[in-house]
């Protein structure tokens, strides 16, 4: 396990090199410069050579480009991504104060997506081909083909409008979270019952299944005991893929209902070409997932003693 | 393991097996007649319209009437002909993007697959770091680079869906790339692009068509999202995704302004995964839906 754990560390490194590498080129690509931006962006008045020059020296931008990239890989492992044009603060301060906000949004609809979407699948699988089973799949089809922001109006319109249950926009209370939650949460639920759904099926065909059948016991204990926690693998690494589908989808989420967090932070830095920002809070996000889906892979291969020895 | 013996002159059957299997699935029917109609309506827009999208004719948000069926916005503009024009842009975003992206993921796949030593590593360590970003924070780092426009949306969605087409390529390559008449036609001397085109692209045609169906529908959907944003669309252009999003500001008194669009999204989706669905059966007896 140990020689395991070790070895997805070391996987993990090139690829972390890589993204680092792809944010930092995306800076590069962009048209102008990021030291005439930030004068033209933030400081106003007159713009001179000279103290243009000056901010291109302190920003380090006069140097070669290699040296560029090294200089904000080592600023980054040390948690120092530049500084905000816009907000003129260090970039990763904007990130940890906005990403709480991002953070409990994505949590509590991964949770809802487990709580609504496992139940679901099981059920389907369960009664295969019964209109149970139809009306399942059919409501998880129509929630995966759905836009994430049109079905957050949806809420908005029917349960802050109409029946005035919770706010329509806002943070900080739990009553502000549950509408943007149950938006992520439903369109992820869609996916993941498909998936138990599909994998609790294809478990069932499996020799010890109906080894358990046949030594007469119980259905549910078959599916619960045998069934379910072999149908569990493929569903773990799903929903470490739809954690960070669900971080992404905050981008949008978070725009419906008006929320302060990281993901309407991108967007408005886009928006006002505040690049340092948009570079540090994207390679933050896509660290968060790498590690996200590098606990999933651990956590699966403690359950499952095949993938540790596999490879 | 296919071990029956060839069946000679019924070269049409493979194709007559597929078409019978795939219409056998009422699912996938009523899919392909949703999309055909919508693919319709984009080609017959301008006589379906009632009015010109971007015409004020009549007041601001009036709801849905006998004269304005699904109401008009907030500048006095008939959302049913909005709908019906933006049909144009939102569909064919989701085709551009899947052209774009499948034909680069494919063909980064099949040299990956093909060459294998160095070419192969460094394609994939690039589709690995690709994938280590959700598609729409992806699709985000692009529209940062190139700004927020239609055009720069489609390069962004499509690298976005890249990574899908080359980890499925590569596998597929991979797999048939050391089956006796691959080897053959390599040792008669045939050149690797005919080969690659002749007997390896051949053979992986269906999961592609596959895979780009379901992503067409959702390029349509991080498409509709980026313009949701302001990164995509800009107004006055009737898309789906900007129009929900122009409708936001007044939802609670004008509801249909925002609604609708997204009721035109979710059709195109369902009508797309539906269809892939359906092909994904009919191509691949294997893999038969449920």
């Amino acid at each position: 396990m140990r020689r395991y754990v070790l070895g997805r560390l070391l996987q993990l490194i090139p690829v972390l090199f890589l993204v680092s590498l792809i944010v930092f080129a995306v800076m590069r690509l962009l048209p102008g410069d990021p030291a005439l931006l930030m004068l033209s962006g933030a400081e106003g008045g007159a713009i001179t050579p000279e103290r243009l020059n000056e901010l291109r020296e302190q920003m380090g931008l006069n140097e070669p480009l290699a040296a560029q990239y090294l200089n904000f890989v080592l600023g980054a492992l040390q948690g120092d991504l530049g500084s905000s044009i816009r907000f003129q603060v260090p970039v990763i301060d904007l990130i940890l104060d906005r990403f709480g906000s991002t953070f409990e949004l994505a949590v509590a609809g991964l949770f809802l997506a487990i709580a609504i979407g496992m139940p679901l699948g099981m059920i389907a699988a369960a009664r295969q081909g019964g209109w149970i089973d139809s009306l399942c799949m059919t409501l998880s089809y129509i929630g995966s083909s759905m836009p994430v922001y049109w079905l957050g109006l949806l809420l908005v319109l029917v349960f802050s409008f109409t029946l005035h249950w919770f706010p329509s926009a806002g943070g900080g209370s739990f009553e502000a979270l549950i509408l943007p939650a149950f938006t992520l949460g439903l369109l992820s639920a869609g996916v993941l019952a498909r998936l138990i759904r599909s994998s609790m099926l294809e478990v069932a065909t499996e020799d010890y299944m109906r080894t358990a059948r046949a030594k007469g016991l119980f259905p549910r204990l078959i599916i619960f005991r045998h069934g379910l926690k072999n149908a569990m693998i493929p569903v773990l690494t799903m929903i470490g893929l739809q954690f960070g589908a669900l971080l992404a989808g905050t981008v949008v989420t978070e725009t419906v209902f008006s929320r302060p967090g990281l993901g309407r932070l991108i967007v408005d830095s886009i928006l006002s070409k505040d690049y340092p920002l948009v570079q540090g809070a994207i390679l933050f996000l896509a660290v968060v997932y790498l590690l996200v889906n590098l606990a999933v892979d651990l956590a699966y291969a403690l359950l499952d003693p095949r993938i540790r020895y596999g490879n | 393991m296919a071990t029956e013996t060839l069946d000679v002159g019924a070269a049409e059957r493979p194709v007559r097996l597929a078409l019978g299997r795939y219409f056998s699935h009422p699912g996938a029917v009523i899919g392909l007649i949703i999309l055909v109609c919508w693919i319709l309506v984009t080609i017959l827009a301008p006589i379906l319209a009632p009015y010109n999208p971007a015409d004020l004719v009549a007041r601001a948000r009036q709801p849905p009437s006998a004269d304005h069926w699904l109401g008009t916005d907030m500048l006095g503009r008939d959302v049913l002909s909005r709908v019906i024009y933006g049909s144009r842009i939102s569909i064919s975003i989701g085709f551009i993007a899947v052209l774009l992206g499948g034909i680069s993921g494919v063909i980064l796949g099949l040299l990956a697959g093909y060459f294998g030593g160095w070419t192969d590593t460094v394609i994939s360590r690039f589709v690995d770091a690709l994938l280590a970003f959700p598609s729409i924070l992806l699709a985000l780092v692009v529209i940062a680079a190139l700004g927020a426009s239609i055009q720069n949306m489609m390069i962004a969605v499509g690298i976005a869906t890249l990574p899908d087409y080359a980890r499925l390529v590569r596998g597929t390559v991979l797999a048939i790339k050391s089956q006796p008449y691959v080897e053959a036609a390599r040792l008669v001397g045939n050149s690797h692009l005919r080969i690659l085109a002749r007997h390896i692209l051949i053979n992986v045609n269906a999961p592609i068509v596959v895979l780009a169906t379901l992503q067409i529908g959702s390029a349509i959907l991080i498409g509709a999202g980026l313009s949701f944003l302001g990164l995509g669309a800009q107004p006055p252009t009737p898309e789906w995704g900007l129009m929900s999003a122009e409708g936001r500001q007044m939802l609670q008194r004008a509801w249909w302004i925002s609604t609708f669009p997204g009721v035109a999204i979710l059709s195109v989706v369902i009508a797309c995964n539906l269809v892939g669905d359906g092909l994904r059966s009919a191509l691949d007896p294997k893999m038969r839906m449920g």
